[in-house]
């Protein structure tokens, strides 16, 4: 069975294909507009392998946090490949995703230009309380350790989404985090 | 052969789908709005746009194919508006169909908004050209003289706000609900022209300016307010929709005399408006010219004038591919 990964929450845009277990295919790009590119990198990967779209039986994606149109770009792409092929998706926080590489209990972040996207882990790697978003000010003075390393392990990743429950395409939306001014307002 | 389109809308407020045969029978429409939402805060918020956008496009896609009792595998084409609007919010339509005709290895059509509302009066009865089309929108307020399908020549256009950005602003200024057009249109029926506002521009040429009537109204109200007198909001809604629409109305008679074409088409959200339709029928009698005004439902954003305005394109195969961008500008004419 394969299962695709999908993830355009930063600057590069990745395609991942798992085979068995294990990680078939790569395709990665490095890009300011993901809108521009994704779909022809996901037919490179799937041509290159010989299979179509028919023949994944899951998706993954990384719903965020990171760059709002970037997230949203990989959310409506699984959106409309889960709904209309009736693929199953799961969505995993790349916050999450990071966590995984880590024993314990742990604070780990990912940095953007304003600030620190967080999230608090415990040693099963779920959540604990929300997500929350440091602005570079609030970081410094931040009391305990974000780990922002920013690699994950998609090994890692895949075996821990094994046995999760996949989401109604519909309800699958991104993790923003931050707070608009209006809301703020 | 008959061919089917599925498109997809979703420049601004609204996500639309619609399955759309031969480019003049909607098959099915689905449009969400976000107005409410954005009612709240006075305007379209674009983040909270594209947000939305996302959440319901899955659903909207179920609600068009199930309306129409059609599958994706049945479609000929995928078309979307790409251009102009909001680039976040067109980016959440575009890459949906830009997924779907992968998926199902169907052509691409990228549909220019504008040009999307000028194609819904094909939904209604079956454009004849040559034609003036006169496009009066939040984004837009441009004449055009349309030769054949996709052949557009302008003849004037706004020098500063559209018209219904006139609108929005001018009801907002007196404390009227968002969207501003049918807040004024409303209003203005149960008032009188009793306030005198400045007539926009020059006399002869096409061009079109918003900006001084606007500033006309802003400034009145705020001399009022000032003066703590009682502005009669009804008798100010009814004189500035007239003087906005009479400013239509007089460059459209120019270009109907000076052309000598004898047909007219309205498009855009403005189009909505009663007050217009009833001025442009007067005109178009005294002119012996035909009027097309679309319904309501195909003045405003929907998808049904993107299937429309694929059609043409599909029929010369201009077709785009997955690298197909978002612009929030857009020329009718280039």
């Amino acid at each position: 069975m394969y299962t695709l990964y999908i993830d355009t929450h930063d600057k590069e845009l990745v395609f991942v294909l798992f085979r068995d277990n294990e990680v078939l295919a790569q395709k990665r790009r490095v890009s300011e507009k993901h809108s521009k590119y994704a779909i022809s990198l996901l037919d490179e990967i799937l041509k290159d392998n010989k299979i179509t779209i028919d023949d994944v039986g899951e998706i993954i994606v990384v719903n965020g946090p990171g760059s709002f149109t970037g997230v949203r770009i990989g959310c409506v792409i699984a959106k409309v490949i889960s709904y209309t092929k009736k693929i199953p998706v799961k969505a995993i926080s790349y916050l999450q995703a990071e966590a995984l590489s880590y024993e314990g209990e742990v604070i780990v972040g990912i940095a953007d230009k304003n600030g620190v996207y967080g999230g608090k882990f415990d040693r099963e790697h779920k959540l604990l309380g929300d997500y929350f978003y440091l602005s570079k000010e609030e970081y410094k003075n931040y009391k305990e350790k974000i780990i922002i390393e920013g690699k994950i392990d998609l090994n890692k990743v895949y075996l821990y989404m094994k046995d999760k429950d996949s989401i109604n395409p519909h309800v699958l939306k991104p993790i923003y985090v931050k707070r608009l001014e209006v809301e703020n307002g | 052969m008959d061919v089917y389109i599925l498109a997809i809308e979703s420049s601004c407020d609204e996500t639309s789908m619609a399955v759309v045969k031969n480019g003049c029978e909607v098959i099915s429409l689905s449009i969400t709005t976000q107005m409410d939402t954005h009612a709240k805060f006075g305007g379209v918020v674009p983040e909270i746009a594209s947000r939305m956008h996302t959440e319901v496009i899955t659903l909207v896609l179920e609600d068009c194919l199930e309306k129409a009792n059609m599958k994706i595998e049945e479609m000929d084409a995928i078309a979307v508006t790409n251009k102009p609007g909001l680039t976040g919010s067109l980016m959440v339509g575009v890459e949906a169909a830009k997924t779907l005709a992968f998926l199902y290895n169907k052509p691409l059509i990228a549909v220019n908004h504008l040009i999307g509302h000028i194609y819904a009066n094909n939904l209604e009865s079956k454009m004849e050209y040559p034609l003036l089309a006169l496009i009066v929108s939040g984004g837009h307020t441009e004449l055009l003289i349309m030769e054949d399908d996709y052949k557009f020549k302008r003849l004037g256009e706004t020098q500063d706000d559209a018209i219904g950005e006139a609108f929005d602003k001018v009801a907002r200024v007196m404390g009227l609900s968002y969207p501003g057009g049918p807040s004024i249109e409303a209003l203005a029926k149960t008032g009188k022209h009793t306030y005198e506002l400045p007539k926009p521009v020059k006399e002869q040429d096409y061009n079109f300016s918003y900006s001084g009537l606007k500033s006309a109204v802003i400034n009145l109200v705020n001399k009022e307010k000032k003066q703590k007198k009682e502005i009669n909001k009804a008798d100010l809604a009814c004189s500035f929709q007239e003087v906005a629409i009479d400013e239509l109305v007089r460059k459209v008679e120019l270009a109907l005399k000076n052309t000598n074409i004898k047909k007219l088409v309205v498009a855009g959200g403005v189009s909505a408006n009663k007050y217009l339709k009833a001025k442009m029928e007067e005109l178009c009698k005294k002119y012996q010219a035909s009027l097309l005004i679309p319904r309501m439902l195909y003045c405003t954003d929907n998808a049904a004038m993107i299937g429309a305005a694929a059609y043409p394109k599909y029929l010369r195969k201009e077709f785009s591919d997955y690298s197909l961008d978002v612009s929030s500008s857009a020329d009718i004419c280039s």
